[in-house]
């Protein structure tokens, strides 16, 4: 299984897609925590780079994780993701994203995301999320 | 005939070799109807989050699975790269659910190909998506 990437703890999952595909890690304070996980043989394609799946899944993970924080484990749901695949990445990268808050309103949570191998931007994402039981 | 095979349409043929596409599968190929390129998928207790719901990762990793194979299809490359996927979430999934990718192809150039899916089960609606595929390698 992956080592702790330095400076990283392990982020408690509970959602059972993400644990089998898990795990990740973070580092930060509530609000502001910055997420990633290490590309093993299980998230790869048959051309040995990263499988978009894994990231599209890993991206909403992270923004999921970053919604807790905003609305403090209020129930919310993904509305809508916008994604771009910038680059490849490929096997035992360590992908970071520190997802950022644009805009929150009583009912709605605006994210976006720049995810990252060292210096590289090799994935970007928009998207909304809409907090359960608010008009 | 495997269970999974009984749940799904007849003639589903299982697309998923190794790597991802097998740990967070299986991903079946249906056939078709005319210009609609179908897949699909068994909601299985693994592809679930923690409300009960199909998590949304899984969802997008089916679209993406359906639009390159269908990308790959109609091209004739051995190769494409997504480049962009856009993915409205509409209803959610549940476990046991057999969900079907009706996918269209919306224009096809040299290099590359415009695509859209409906994620359905039955009458319900899960998630519609548009993406943008590259023709990596003819």
């Amino acid at each position: 299984m992956t080592t702790l990437p330095a400076g990283f703890t392990r982020t408690e999952l509970i959602d059972p897609f993400e644990i089998h595909v898990g795990p990740v890690f973070e580092r930060g304070v509530k609000g502001a925590r910055r997420f990633a996980f290490v590309i093993d043989e299980r998230h790869i394609n048959m051309r040995g780079v990263i499988h978009g799946g894994m990231l599209m899944t890993f991206a909403d993970a992270a923004l999921g994780q970053a919604a807790w924080d905003v609305c403090d484990h209020a129930s919310c749901v993904t509305m809508t993701m916008h994604m771009q695949f910038l680059a490849p990445a490929k096997l035992g990268d360590l992908v970071e994203v520190a997802p950022v808050l644009t805009r929150r309103t009583r009912a709605l949570m605006f994210f976006r995301g720049d995810f990252t191998v060292g210096d590289e931007t090799i994935f970007s994402v928009a998207s909304v999320w809409k907090i359960l039981g608010q008009d | 005939m495997t269970d999974t095979q009984i749940a799904l349409p007849p003639g589903a043929e299982n697309i998923s070799r190794g790597g991802f596409n097998l740990y967070a599968g299986p991903f079946w190929r249906l056939p078709g109807e005319g210009a609609t390129h179908l897949y699909g998928l068994l909601v299985e207790p693994k592809h679930m989050n923690s409300s009960g719901s199909l998590h949304g990762g899984v969802l997008m990793t089916f679209a993406d699975i359906a639009m390159s194979q269908t990308s790959r299809a109609v091209s004739g490359a051995k190769t494409c790269s997504t480049v962009s996927l856009t993915c409205d979430f509409t209803g959610p999934g549940k476990l046991g659910d057999v969900i079907i990718a009706r996918v269209r192809v919306t224009r096809e150039t040299r290099t590359m190909v415009f695509l859209s899916a409906e994620l359905v089960c039955g009458e319900r609606t899960l998630g519609v998506v548009t993406g943008l595929w590259k023709i990596l390698e003819q």
